[in-house]
């Protein structure tokens, strides 16, 4: 079903600001989509207003054309997932899953066939009559999955549902609710502030920081063209190096004179308008030549290294004593202490207007 | 290879392992640890002699029948069930121990039904006035129950006027029960709030209304603390004597505490091995309740967290 919200905003009971304001947008049937944002930009809130667990102060939101913004949670064909799970502590896991269904006075006989059959896709037949506490929190997780599956809702909200999983098992649940999203054919809206989880998982992606849609658009694009210097540092591990500079006779020369780039005839076209203005230069880590000698090249000493087995990190320092991270290869030979020039890919600079933010090309 | 299996040594309430490795997580004790030990078992005894000593001469002189009126000790001892008798035969006793249960019974409702709307309401809802209510609960239990004695008479005959069957005793229990309600609100409330509002959540999108969220849910997590302040408001008419010396005025109507405190201080029906026998019966009900609602006492504590 696609969801519709239009002008949202929120401002909680005993609070002079609004939490959320403006927020305008359309999720596509079949999208899974990722609310993604630092602690306290609100993206719980939207979620919560889109299952109906907190009102709508202003705007509506629509559910396919109807509007949602007064219906109750248990009638919006819905299902949530928690981060602490909300497992019912006191009933088996099977009567956990089978409490929705049976609120809803289904017949007992259908109610016995889902629990089973979500019992079985996320393999928790053996724990059926196991109580929450009992289980793994890996297999709690699961039962929060399964509760939700039962359901058969329209639209599918999560809320942090990884993030109390050890590395390892979040790695792989990823992946399973992806397969989980296809296989269920609903809208999935997806709220973490673990941007590896977006990535990997959205197909739709919205970033939220200060109440503000920063950007939205599949993963790509986050990585690729970022909006602004926001989101170009929140997606991305290591975060995007950032060097603040000038145009300068169409070339960008960094404050301390470090970082000198040539941009591409393509990009020379759009930065003409930035002549003398102050521009922050971002290039990612992978995106750096090593022992580059051709064009524009910088030297860089290296203070340490991160064996991350497919790739180094290097962390090193400028001549001048700004810092930037360097991914290479991991079979290239790179030893804290030494010095030694790198060159850039000059596609894959992303050149932001210092004083709005914005990405200019 | 193993230093202390080379050298057994004898320790001090310590049992003697066949290998007399050293298992325990403590330290070995040193002498002054010893002393110590010495001292606190030494305390902790004489402590427990002054608690069982009088209920032990309680015991001893409700069977013994060479007791008369006055509990006299170094008498000898000779075992019967006469002043039980006495207790049934002479006494309003077994009315005592009727209105008692039933006071006890409806105010040990009445209080958890109560405290379990005015707790789930504090701990669940915002309202205007909410932190100022709680307070005035707290400032309300500072205060003795008994000091509204007169307000309670003054109450009773208000009452009693439209609604002439409202007796004494009813007014009893809503004593009781009121002044119960307060106090526990504030017990429940902070221990629903270790609840996860989550669960909440989650129940009202699996389409619970606000009655079914607390009966289905949160009601069967926080029964342990339910099953204690059934307990407590259930144990209070047993142990009060005051309200009900004052309040009730014919023998027949009184509860066990008060009417038992009839064979001690009323040189009339004084009697005092039957009092001894009565307060030794006291404890059947008590019991009886404690063991109906041991299982939910223990039963919540099982099944309590939810997280990962």
């Amino acid at each position: 079903m696609d969801v519709k919200l239009v002008d949202i905003g929120k401002k909680y009971e005993g609070r002079s600001e609004y939490t959320l304001r403006n927020i305008n947008l359309e999720i596509k049937d079949k999208d899974f989509c990722v609310i993604l944002g630092p602690s306290g930009c609100g993206k719980s809130t939207l979620l919560r207003m889109i299952a109906g667990l907190n009102s709508i102060t202003e705007g509506d939101l629509y559910f396919g054309d109807r509007r949602m913004n007064t219906v109750p949670p248990k009638d919006r064909d819905i299902a949530m997932v928690f981060q602490s799970y909300a497992l019912y502590p006191h009933m088996s896991v099977y009567d956990n899953l089978a409490f929705s269904l049976s609120m809803k006075k289904e017949n007992p006989k259908i109610i016995n066939e889902r629990v089973l059959e979500a019992a079985k896709v996320l393999q928790i037949e053996d724990y059926l009559q196991s109580k929450p506490s009992e289980i793994s929190g890996g297999q709690r997780q699961r039962v929060a999955l399964g509760r939700a599956m039962v359901r058969k809702p329209k639209v599918f909200l999560m809320d942090e549902p990884l993030s109390n999983l050890d590395a390892k098992l979040r790695e792989h649940m990823r992946v399973e609710l992806v397969r989980l999203h296809h296989s269920l054919d609903t809208t999935s809206i997806y709220v973490t502030h673990d941007q590896t989880e977006a990535m990997t998982m959205a197909s739709k992606i919205i970033l939220l920081d200060d109440g503000i849609i920063q950007q939205d658009g599949p993963p790509e694009e986050f990585y690729n063209q970022p909006a602004n210097l926001f989101v170009a540092t929140f997606i991305g591990s290591p975060t995007m190096n950032l060097f603040a500079g000038k145009m300068k006779d169409g070339v960008f020369i960094s404050n301390d004179g470090d970082i000198r780039i040539t941009p591409t005839p393509e990009d020379a076209k759009v930065l003409l308008a930035y002549q003398d203005k102050d521009v922050t230069v971002g290039i990612r880590s992978e995106r750096f030549i090593s022992g580059g000698e051709l064009g524009d090249t910088f030297n860089a000493y290296v203070e340490v290294v991160e064996m991350l087995g497919k790739e180094k990190l290097l962390y090193g320092k400028l001549p001048k004593g700004q810092n930037i991270t360097i991914s290479v290869p991991g079979h290239f030979e790179y030893r804290p202490g030494e010095t030694h020039s790198f060159g850039y890919d000059v596609e894959a600079i992303h050149y932001f207007d210092s004083s709005t933010t914005n990405r200019i090309v | 290879m193993n230093q202390t299996a080379k050298k057994p040594k004898k320790r001090l309430f310590g049992r003697k392992d066949k290998s007399d490795v050293y298992l325990s997580d403590r330290p070995p004790l040193s002498t002054a640890g010893i002393i110590g030990l010495i001292i606190t078992y030494v305390l902790l005894i004489s402590w427990a002699v002054v608690v069982i000593w009088p209920l032990f001469q309680m015991v001893k002189s409700a069977f013994n029948e060479t007791q008369f009126q006055y509990i006299t000790s170094g008498q000898r001892f000779e075992f019967g069930l006469k002043h039980f008798k006495a207790l049934f035969e002479e006494t309003n006793y077994l009315k005592w121990v009727w209105n008692t249960i039933w006071i006890a019974l409806v105010t040990m409702g009445l209080t958890v039904l109560f405290v379990s709307f005015t707790g789930y309401a504090y701990s669940r809802f915002r309202f205007r006035g909410k932190k100022f209510s709680l307070m005035g609960l707290m400032l309300i239990q500072t205060i003795p129950t008994f000091v509204g004695i007169t307000a309670y008479y003054a109450m009773h005959q208000i009452i009693s006027g439209p609604v002439p069957f409202f007796t004494r005793q009813m007014m009893l229990v809503l004593i009781y029960a009121g002044g119960g309600i307060a106090g526990n609100t504030f017990i429940l409330k902070n221990y629903m709030d270790s609840v996860s509002t989550d669960l909440d959540d989650a129940a009202k999108i699996d389409g619970c209304s606000y009655m079914q969220t607390y009966r289905l849910i949160i009601m069967p997590i926080v029964r342990p603390m339910l099953a204690i302040i059934a307990l407590w408001s259930f144990m209070a008419p047993f142990t009060d004597v005051l309200l009900p010396t004052v309040l009730l005025t014919k023998n027949q109507d009184l509860t066990l505490a008060a009417g038992l405190r009839t064979l001690i201080s009323d040189m009339r029906t004084l009697n005092q091995p039957a009092y001894a026998a009565g307060g030794l019966l006291i404890a059947v009900p008590i019991v009886v309740m404690f063991m109906l609602l041991q299982k939910q006492l223990i039963g919540g504590l099982a099944s309590g967290s939810v997280k990962g």
